[in-house]
């Protein structure tokens, strides 16, 4: 019954797909339904509701909701809320994307083969979503550092003069922000390490980070870079059963507790394990520190 | 030995099996891709990019957030 509304909206592309350059004021008209409804008013919240059933067809935003809804039911509200809003943005945005595109209304960027072919997943193994997101993340890749003095100096612009010739700010450039970088790592994780678990500050200070990172992560990779080709079956197969045991073994540890927020000595949960390292300032600022590193980690992939 | 103990060898065994992977992956020429470029790979989709970095997200919260 809920997908009735979306089928007849894919028919008809709604308000906001048209290009804005095609208006013209006596068109005004033509945005009004016969009982004079604004298109882009209240028929907007059945578009985005049909958007957001779309995209759970990905597996992947099923899991964030699932994960966020047992957070919340387990006595962490706010890891909930936020998975939770992560899960349906996530689902309204693969849902978008995943929408078939007139012709007309890809953008040039989008036809571009310059812009479609380096980067991201094979189209032979894509859904709609992926070759999306493959265009998005290709095009949303922030330049190299060291590529900015040459395109200042294709676009004519004047170049900054610096002692030691004219590629003496690219070449500093990375290893200076690397140093700040891993100063303000070390900073971030003794300080927020100094604040006891579960306080104020530190949850401002990781759900703040948090927070930038998967907003960081959702406009793209940071370098475009040749797609990864798809490894081996197998060796996928491998390394999922692994994870899959570890998500398995930790959720027996936890059914086997008296209940979700009494922890046993008998049947540990990592978090039962790890109580005694974060318990101290300098325990904490080493998880802190290699959470960082994850983090670093993942968004240079 | 008690549940306790064996829980932990469970922990125990199943990150031993991950490093003798990782082994596998870089010193031998196993069909095995290594967890970087599992990783790399599971990251090329901005699903998956987004799902991986709120998993990464949670991680924290759920140690240090109220």
């Amino acid at each position: 019954m809920m997908a009735r509304p979306r089928r007849s909206r894919a028919a008809r592309p709604s308000s906001r797909d048209q290009p804005a350059t095609g208006r013209e004021p006596g068109d005004e008209a033509t945005d009004r339904g016969p009982g004079g409804v604004p298109e882009g008013g209240a028929r907007a919240l059945p578009s985005h509701l049909a958007n957001a059933l779309a995209g759970l067809r990905e597996p992947i935003v099923v899991i964030l909701l699932i994960i966020g809804f047992m957070s919340w039911i387990s006595g962490k509200p706010l890891d909930g809320l936020l998975i939770l809003l992560v899960g349906v943005s996530l689902a309204w945005d693969t849902g978008r994307r995943s929408r078939p595109a007139r012709p007309a209304e890809a953008s040039p960027a989008a036809t571009s083969p310059a812009a479609t072919s380096p980067t991201e997943t094979s189209p032979a193994e894509a859904g709609p979503a992926t070759r999306e997101d493959a265009v998005l993340t290709a095009t949303a890749a922030a330049p190299a550092p060291a590529s900015v003095p040459a395109a200042g100096a294709a676009s004519g612009a004047p170049r900054t003069p610096a002692a030691g010739g004219p590629h003496a700010p690219a070449r500093w450039r990375r290893p200076a922000l690397l140093t700040a970088g891993l100063a303000g790592g070390v900073l971030y994780a003794v300080v927020v390490g100094s604040f006891s678990r579960y306080s104020w500050p530190a949850t401002v200070a990781v759900a703040g980070l948090g927070a930038v990172v998967v907003a960081i992560g959702w406009r793209g990779p940071r370098h475009a870079r040749p797609a990864p080709p798809r490894p081996p079956a197998a060796g996928l197969a491998l390394w999922g059963a692994v994870f899959v045991a570890g998500c398995l073994w930790e959720l027996w540890s936890l059914l086997e507790q008296p209940n979700l927020a009494t922890s046993s000595y008998a049947h540990p949960t990592i978090s039962t394990l790890t109580d005694p390292v974060l318990s101290t300032w300098a325990g904490r600022s080493v998880v802190l520190a290699g959470w960082l590193g994850l983090g670093w980690f993942l968004v240079e992939r | 030995m008690n549940g306790h103990d064996l829980t932990v060898l469970g922990y125990l065994a199943i990150l031993l099996a991950g490093i003798v992977l990782q082994l596998l992956a870089t010193r031998t020429r196993a069909p095995i891709p290594p967890l970087g470029k599992v990783i790399a790979w599971a990251m090329s989709t901005r699903t998956r990019r987004v799902g991986i970095l709120v998993a990464w997200a949670w991680v924290g919260l759920h140690f240090f957030a109220r």
